[in-house]
C-alpha cells in the first residue's frame, strides 16, 4: 500500500479529533474576527427598526432543541431588538417539541428587558394542526388559541389588542428548521393574509429559501450561526453566536484543508496506477 | 360496500377539493367562514392523528419487545422514556414550568430531550468532516466544478475564510443569490407543477392510491 492510499484510509478517529480541536480551542481562545453583514440579515433588521413603537411584532419559533445551536442565538437577538424598539410582541410554536424552548426564551429575554407578560409580549404555546394552524389564525387568532400558553385568555389581553387575525400583524418572522417553517408561513400565511415577512433558518437550509427571498417573498433571512451573528453585531449586543463564529470558521477551514489534502493524494494515487499501467503494457 | 370505501371517498374528495380549490379566489364572508370551519376541523384530525401515531408506535414496539427480535432493548428504553415523559407530563399538567419554577416535566425537557438532541444534531459535525474527506473528490469535471463551489461558499460564509481570501464573501453571496436561486426556482416550478397535476389526478379520481388496496 503506497503512502497516498495510507493516506486516504486515514483512520476517522483523527479526523473527529481535528474537529473536536478546532471546535473547543476556538471557544477557550476567542479570536473575534469582524463579521460582514450580508444584506439579506439587515433586511430583516431594517424592517424592524423602521416599525413605530407598539406595532404588532409575530414570531414562531418552528424548531426544537436539535436546532438549537443555530436558532436559539437567533430568537434571542431578534426578541432583544423587538423590545429595544417596544414592538408587542406575540409568540408562538408550529413544532410541539419546540413548545418548552420557545417559552423559555420569550420568558428569558422577556424579563432581561424588564418586560410585561400580557402587556408587552405573549407566548400562545403549539396548537395541533400544522399549515392549518396558519390559516386558522388568518381567520380568527382568538378562536385559534383562546388562552395563551400559561392558561390566560387571549380575548382582551393589551398585547394583542385591535390584533383579529394575521392581518392585523405589522411584521412576521419564522424562525424555522424544516417543514413547518418559513415556506408554510409565506405560503399558508403571507400569500393569503398580507402581511410583511421575514425568515430564520439553519445554515444548511438557507438556500433552499433564496428563491423566496430574491423574489421579494420575504424581505430578509437569517440564516445559521453567521445570521444570527451578524444580527447580535447589528443591534450591538454580542452572545453566543458572535462566540460560536470564531470555531465554525475553525472547523470550516480544516474541513477545506482535509479536502484539499484528500484530492491531492487521489491525484498523486491516479497519477502513480497511471504509471503503472503503462509500465504494464 | 363499494360505494362506501370507493365511490363515497371519491366523491368527497372531488366535491373538497374543487370547493376548497375555488375557495382561495372567493373572498366573501361565508367562503372565509367555510375556509375557518374546515381548518378548525384538521386541527382536530391533526390532534387525533397524534394520538393514533403513538399509540401504532406502542403497538410497534410493544410486538418486538413480546418477540425479543433484535434490538429489542432499544424498544424498552423507548417505552420507558415515553412512559416516564408521559407520568411526569400529566403530573405537571403539560407545563415545564409553574411561576418560574421548574416542573419535573421541565426537568426531563431541559436536562435530558434539549441536550440530547443538540449531542445528535452536533454528532453530524464530525460525520460530515469524515465523509467529506474519504468521498469529496474530484473524480470528474462536474464534480470539480461542485467542489470548487463548495470551498467557495464554505469560505464566504465564515470570518476567517473572508479574512483569509477577502473576495470570498462576495463570490459566495454570488454564487447563492445567482446560480443557487435561480436552479432552486426551476426546481420549485417543477415540483409546483407537479403537485398541481397530482392534486388534478386525486380530484378527478385518476388517482387511487390513497384509497388504499384492500378487498373491494
Amino acid at each position: 500500500m503506497t503512502f497516498s492510499e495510507r493516506m486516504l484510509k486515514i483512520d476517522r478517529r483523527i479526523i473527529f479529533l481535528v474537529i473536536g480541536l478546532c471546535t473547543l480551542l476556538p471557544l477557550l481562545y476567542p479570536v473575534g474576527l469582524p463579521i460582514k453583514i450580508s444584506s439579506e440579515v439587515r433586511g430583516v433588521y431594517e424592517h424592524i427598526e423602521s416599525l413605530p413603537e407598539r406595532s404588532v411584532f409575530f414570531i414562531s419559533f418552528d424548531f426544537d432543541p436539535a436546532s438549537k445551536p443555530e436558532l436559539h442565538p437567533q430568537a434571542i437577538a431578534l426578541l432583544r431588538h423587538a423590545f429595544r424598539k417596544n414592538l408587542r410582541v406575540v409568540t408562538m410554536t408550529l413544532w410541539v417539541s419546540g413548545t418548552g424552548l420557545a417559552d423559555q426564551i420569550v420568558t428569558q429575554v422577556a424579563k432581561e428587558m424588564g418586560k410585561e407578560n400580557g402587556k408587552d409580549y405573549v407566548f400562545l404555546g403549539w396548537s395541533p394542526g400544522n399549515t392549518a394552524v396558519i390559516i386558522n389564525l388568518g381567520q380568527n387568532l382568538y378562536k385559534t388559541f383562546p388562552s395563551d400558553y400559561g392558561g390566560k385568555p387571549t380575548n382582551g389581553l393589551p398585547v394583542l389588542d385591535g390584533v383579529q387575525s394575521l392581518r392585523d400583524v405589522d411584521y412576521m418572522v419564522s424562525l424555522g428548521a424544516g417543514n413547518p417553517g418559513v415556506e408554510a408561513w409565506y405560503v399558508f400565511g403571507k400569500d393569503k393574509y398580507k402581511f410583511e415577512m421575514g425568515g430564520g433558518c439553519t445554515g444548511v437550509m438557507a438556500p433552499g429559501l433564496y428563491p423566496l427571498l430574491r423574489s421579494g417573498q420575504i424581505n430578509g433571512l437569517i440564516g445559521g450561526l453567521r445570521g444570527a451573528a451578524e444580527y447580535e453585531s447589528l443591534i450591538g449586543q454580542k452572545g453566543k453566536a458572535v462566540a460560536g463564529m470564531d470555531a465554525q470558521s475553525a472547523t470550516h477551514v480544516a474541513i477545506i484543508v482535509l479536502v484539499m489534502i484528500c484530492n491531492l493524494f487521489y491525484f498523486s494515487m491516479r497519477r502513480a496506477t497511471g504509471r503503472q499501467s503503462q509500465v504494464g503494457s | 360496500m363499494i360505494f362506501l370505501r370507493r365511490q363515497l371517498p371519491l366523491l368527497i374528495t372531488m366535491v373538497t377539493g374543487l370547493l376548497f380549490a375555488g375557495q382561495y379566489y372567493v373572498p366573501h364572508p361565508s367562503s372565509e367562514q367555510l375556509l375557518t370551519s374546515a381548518t378548525k376541523w384538521l386541527q382536530i384530525v391533526g390532534g387525533f392523528a397524534l394520538v393514533l401515531g403513538v399509540t401504532s408506535l406502542f403497538h410497534q414496539h410493544a410486538a418486538k419487545i413480546r418477540r425479543k427480535e433484535e434490538g429489542w432493548g432499544y424498544s424498552l428504553v423507548l417505552y420507558a422514556g415515553m412512559l416516564g415523559t408521559i407520568a411526569v407530563g400529566l403530573w405537571a399538567n403539560g407545563k415545564e414550568s409553574v411561576e418560574g419554577a421548574m416542573t419535573a416535566f421541565g426537568w426531563v425537557y431541559s436536562y435530558m430531550m434539549v441536550p440530547l438532541q443538540g449531542t445528535m444534531f452536533a454528532i453530524l459535525a464530525f460525520f460530515i468532516a469524515s465523509a467529506a474527506y474519504r468521498s469529496f473528490r474530484a473524480r470528474s469535471r462536474e464534480a470539480a466544478v461542485l467542489l470548487i463551489a463548495a470551498v467557495i461558499v464554505m469560505m464566504g460564509r465564515v470570518p476567517l475564510g473572508e479574512y483569509l481570501i477577502p473576495l470570498s464573501g462576495d463570490v459566495s453571496q454570488w454564487i447563492l443569490n445567482v446560480l443557487n436561486a435561480s436552479v432552486r426556482r426551476a426546481i420549485l416550478i417543477g415540483v409546483s407543477l407537479g403537485a398541481v397535476a397530482l392534486s388534478f389526478k386525486i380530484i378527478f379520481g385518476v388517482e387511487r392510491s390513497y384509497l388504499g388496496g384492500g378487498k373491494e
